[in-house]
């Protein structure tokens, strides 16, 4: 083993262990650089492979940092992706326990559902739309287990893209019966606006979004496949929470979705 | 009242030629909200008395985020006349304003009047049609800086508005994305539901406070509902777009 493996190792164990005992860890990147992505998605992919080997169930990918604001703040110009997993999901409105997720943050999405794989590396946009089987709004709370969100680029990828929980809106739509672009956003947090956006925010569509993951996910080798979901990244900035918030967010033509965080105690 | 008059015609004057003046309370620390819509009122009546003509109001500071950063604590609103109007695909010209920012907006069109404590279904029955917008504000106070009274005699600082097609006043207008693109560049993405939750709310404001001065929202009148995103500082050559869902497109040319 090469030393830089085994501070991939480290790093990975480093965010495992921040999983496991809810306490926030150090920068990962203070091992791995604050450029290598690669070696990022090689932490990501370690623990991956632990919490498969752990019987979590797949079920799909989420996309960050797509926006432009944001991956100008992190100093790259693409987005990134994590593993979502079954014990991730959360219903419509059912209250989230304190502390399940590490100093949580809280995001309005175009969800994805996909109705057929997509195995080749070579994919189009027409071939994502015809994959998708259906969409909905949600939230992702997302949550980071680098102490103060002090992350660069490398430490959310090495840490799953800062996942944490996921709530499904429940009025599938089909995607011809909404406006990918133009749809607003509003997420209100105990009933005031705090987040608000379109569609276009997400790339300039969660449609272009949806295809550079396609790709990326093909090319590496674990593909979207029927069934996947795919949380397409915020149409709005991201909002923290704190125990005893409820948050909704209604998406135009995709009806709303909400995520209720329990109080403290 | 004359001291008051005084600073109408600064204010007016600044407006009229284009040039930045301090801010009236450096002078007159005193002023109140209430006064400065006194001034305003002095300061559109010298703007009617050279011929334009009143077209209706703006509403500002429409959502929580700009209040808290204005420190202003409610809505304000302003007159709209004639001569701010920038045709639809037309241009407007950078020697006409100080240091103009464009903000994308949606648009009332009244087609009854509509004054003092009125209900949201009320507003909307009043109203005969809505469209895509943008305004141009362009504070005549140095540095784009104010208080809430500067901020109110000088007219809110709406100095141009543009108007999309007129769409059906019951087109959903509540949570609609809008794409603002300079040069065809995405530059501020957002919702209608921005202002103040929905922009009905800013319509039912509107007919509350011109009461208070004794006006009302007349049949034809055009009211602006207020920014739904930041504002984007313009510079001559620019081409500006607002994207609006389900109410189309609306945009300007910025010439020297």
């Amino acid at each position: 083993m090469t030393s830089s493996d085994d501070k991939i190792e480290q790093a990975a164990a480093s965010i495992r262990q921040a999983y496991e005992t809810g306490e926030a860890c150090a920068p990962v990147r203070e091992l791995i650089g604050e450029t290598d992505l690669d070696a990022a998605y090689a932490v990501q992919e370690i623990n991956t492979k632990h919490w498969l080997d752990a019987g979590r169930r797949p079920v799909g990918r989420k996309i960050g940092l797509t926006s432009k604001v944001v991956q100008t703040q992190l100093g790259v110009d693409q987005p990134d992706y994590g593993m979502l997993y079954a014990d991730m999901d959360v219903g419509d409105g059912e209250e989230v326990a304190h502390g399940r997720v590490i100093q949580p943050r809280v995001e309005a999405e175009v969800v994805f559902v996909m109705g057929d794989d997509l195995d080749e590396e070579q994919l189009t946009t027409a071939d994502v739309m015809n994959a998708i089987d259906y969409a909905v709004a949600g939230i992702e709370i997302v949550g980071s287990r680098v102490a103060d969100w002090n992350i660069r680029i490398t430490d959310t990828i090495a840490d799953n893209a800062s996942s944490g929980l996921f709530v499904l809106g429940q009025e599938p739509k089909l995607i011809s019966e909404f406006d990918m672009r133009l749809c607003g956003m509003v997420m209100e947090r105990k009933g005031e606006p705090v987040s608000v956006g379109a569609g276009a925010a997400c790339l300039g569509s969660p449609i272009n979004a949806a295809l550079w993951l396609a790709r990326v996910m093909a090319k590496v080798g674990r593909p979207l496949m029927r069934g996947d979901i795919v949380l397409s990244g915020a149409l709005g900035p991201m909002v923290p929470v704190s125990p005893g918030d409820v948050v909704e967010a209604r998406i135009n033509g995709l009806g709303s979705v909400r995520a209720v965080f329990a109080p403290e105690g | 009242m004359s001291n008051l008059g005084n600073l109408a015609e600064i204010v007016d004057e600044a407006a009229r030629n284009a040039t930045a003046v301090p801010q009236l309370t450096i002078d007159a620390p005193d002023l109140t909200p209430d006064d400065g819509y006194a001034i305003q009122a002095m300061a559109m009546a010298r703007r009617l008395s050279r011929g334009e003509r009143r077209v209706g109001m703006k509403m500002g500071l429409t959502s929580r985020a700009k209040m808290i950063q204005v420190n202003v604590e409610e809505v304000i609103w302003g007159r709209l006349t004639d001569g701010m109007r920038v045709e639809e695909g037309g241009f407007a010209s950078m020697a006409d304003y100080v240091h103009p920012r464009v903000e994308p907006e949606i648009a009332f069109l009244m087609g009854a009047p509509l004054s003092g404590n009125v209900s949201a279904v009320e507003a909307m029955n009043a109203v005969e049609a809505v469209a895509p917008a943008m305004e141009i504000i362009d504070s005549r106070y140095k540095d784009f800086k104010f208080t809430w009274a500067d901020v109110v005699a000088d007219n809110c600082s709406s100095s141009g508005f543009v108007i999309g097609n007129w769409c059906a006043p019951d087109t959903d207008i509540a949570n609609a994305g809008m794409v603002m693109e300079i040069d065809g560049q995405a530059r501020q993405i957002g919702s209608s539901a921005a202002i103040l939750g929905h922009p009905v709310r800013s319509l039912v404001a509107a007919a509350r406070m011109v009461a208070q001065w004794g006006e009302s929202l007349e049949p034809g009148y055009i009211v602006m509902a207020g920014g739904a995103t930041a504002a984007e500082p313009l510079a001559a050559g620019m081409s500006v777009r607002n994207n609006v869902q389900g109410l189309g497109a609306v945009s300007f040319q910025v010439e020297a």
